[in-house]
């Protein structure tokens, strides 16, 4: 019976992802992008992954959507005249030379079969046993914490989730090189609505406390660093949109320090467990959980203080010079 | 059982808002009307849901969270109806000052 | 009772599958915004059948996140597309 329910989301997403890619205006695509979040994030909690769908929830309904809404904006501000643009622009084949097209078409749609035969063999091979799980839940007691995905991420593959704090740090960096470093300035327009304040006047706090406790919450179960620093990150990007932004207001060694304390923090404990004689990330299981507490909140703090930074970065940056993009069109 | 057949009726009356929601959001003429039947039908029918589920579940912790969520989607819910339909009405001004001008 | 709530959840998906049309429809922004806000109540009372159904109360927490996020997209199409209209000559 529940089969129903699993064939009725998949046929939604594969339909939702088509649409995003296949919708003839950008703020279709934008909306629909949404829905597809909400799909996928249903679908991860049919296949029993709710850190992930925590993760989709956060990421896919409340930073991409806003990110995508001020590109969006971009798009219809820079080029008022040439709506047909914005519309066009999901319609990349023009007519007239479809001949020259023939070729990247056909390498396209052999390397997206390709790509499918790859993922149904990789669908089929998939062990009976369930992979690692068995050694994950094994090694459990030694973790410092209850929660195997939690366990994984930040003990036992702690290497990667270092490197990714990074990539987001990395993606800033390369914000701040396109556009250049618009952070630390204030945004023309403070929230003049008294009701406008007093949502976000109300929602921070309950962002900050509810992103506290899914982040200790990773010990014993789905929550952790990721879905924290969204929440976390949402409450910048809110008081940024009220007319606060975050780092105009503190100085700015505090801002860089927020910036890259996850990740340094990460670094130096990891030298010093070498230093101790042991691995890079082994931690000592007597102190392990609360070393990975530490740890989780430092990164939260970094990849909140990266995702508030890349959004009032990319706000501020594209309304700066829009006659100088209009007249290169 | 008589616990039971509480939860369907209340599952089925939220069904039966949210329903109510998305047709007025599809069938009526004009953004405003489409506000007011989502923001206060969906709205409704959560609330219906949300106190069957509360039910079906039955620990004092899950009823309480489920509770906040409906509280809290009753002040999200109102204050976007108001911004939404304040920022469509700002829109419509400045494109009717653009024609007449 | 676990194939009511099978019941419940099939609808409340086809209600978000209904609603696409106005995403797709929807003349202007706002409409489209508005259609948001319909996936993410709704959203919401699924995955609060589904903590019934799948008897895992970690599910509420997924749907706390949907929850106290939603208002950000308002927020957000409010406040970023208000800078458009000062600055138009």
């Amino acid at each position: 019976m529940s089969v129903l329910i699993d064939s009725i989301l998949a046929i939604l997403a594969v339909y939702l992802a088509l649409q995003c890619l296949l919708a003839p205006r950008l703020t279709q695509t934008v909306f629909i992008f949404f829905a597809f979040g909400l799909a996928l994030a249903l679908a991860w909690v049919r296949l029993g992954a709710v850190d992930v769908a925590i993760t989709e929830a956060a990421i896919a309904s409340g930073f991409l959507g806003v990110l995508f809404l001020d590109a969006l904006r971009d798009f219809s501000f820079t080029a008022p005249n040439k709506r047909e643009n914005l519309e066009a622009v999901h319609d990349p084949l023009s007519r007239n030379d479809t001949k020259s097209l023939l070729l990247p078409r056909l390498a396209l749609w052999l390397g997206l079969g390709l790509f499918l035969l790859i993922a149904l063999e990789a669908v089929w091979k998939i062990p009976d046993g369930g992979g690692l799980t068995a050694a994950a839940e094994a090694l459990l007691p030694e973790s410092g914490v209850e929660h195997p995905v939690t366990a994984v991420l930040l003990n036992f593959r702690a290497y990667d989730t270092w490197l990714e704090i990074g990539v987001i740090l990395l993606g800033l960096l390369a914000i701040f090189a396109v556009g250049g470093i618009k952070l630390y300035r204030k945004p023309g327009v403070a929230a003049d609505d008294p009701l406008l304040r007093q949502v976000i006047l109300f929602f921070t706090p309950v962002l900050f406390l509810f992103g506290a406790f899914l982040l200790y919450f990773g010990k014993t179960g789905p929550g952790g660093a990721f879905q924290a620093a969204v929440l976390w990150g949402a409450i910048g990007i809110l008081l940024h949109l009220g007319g606060r932004p975050v780092f105009s207001v503190i100085p700015r060694w505090l801002g860089q320090l927020l910036l890259t304390v996850g990740l340094v923090f990460f670094l130096v404990l990891g030298f010093l467990l070498m230093a101790g004689g042991g691995a890079l990330f082994e931690y000592p299981p007597a102190h392990a959980g609360v070393l990975i507490l530490i740890v989780e909140t430092l990164a939260a703090i970094s990849i909140a203080a990266a995702l508030t930074a890349i959004f009032a970065n990319l706000n501020q940056m594209k309304k700066e010079e829009p006659n100088e993009i209009e007249s290169t069109n | 059982m008589i616990k039971e057949v509480i939860t369907v009726i209340l599952l089925v009356v939220g069904c039966f808002f949210f329903l109510a929601g998305t047709l007025g959001v599809l069938r009526f003429p004009d953004l405003f009307s489409r506000l007011h039947a989502l923001t206060k039908a969906d709205n409704l029918g959560l609330g219906f849901i949300a106190a069957g589920m509360a039910l079906h579940i039955a620990s004092p912790w899950a009823a309480l969270k489920i509770f906040s969520i409906w509280l809290f989607t009753l002040l999200a819910s109102s204050t976007s109806c108001y911004l939404i339909a304040r920022f469509q009405r700002e829109q419509e001004q400045s494109k009717n000052k653009k024609e007449r001008g | 009772m676990d194939g009511f709530f099978i019941i419940v959840i099939v609808f409340l998906l086809l209600n978000i599958a209904l609603g696409l049309f106005r995403v797709w429809r929807g003349p202007t922004v706002a409409d489209r915004l508005l259609t948001t806000q319909l996936f993410g109540t709704t959203g919401m009372a699924i995955l609060l059948v589904m903590a019934g159904y799948l008897k895992d109360l970690t599910l509420l927490n997924v749907a706390i996140t949907f929850n106290v996020l939603a208002v950000l997209l308002v927020i957000g199409l409010v406040q970023v597309w208000k800078k458009k209209k000062g600055e138009t000559p």
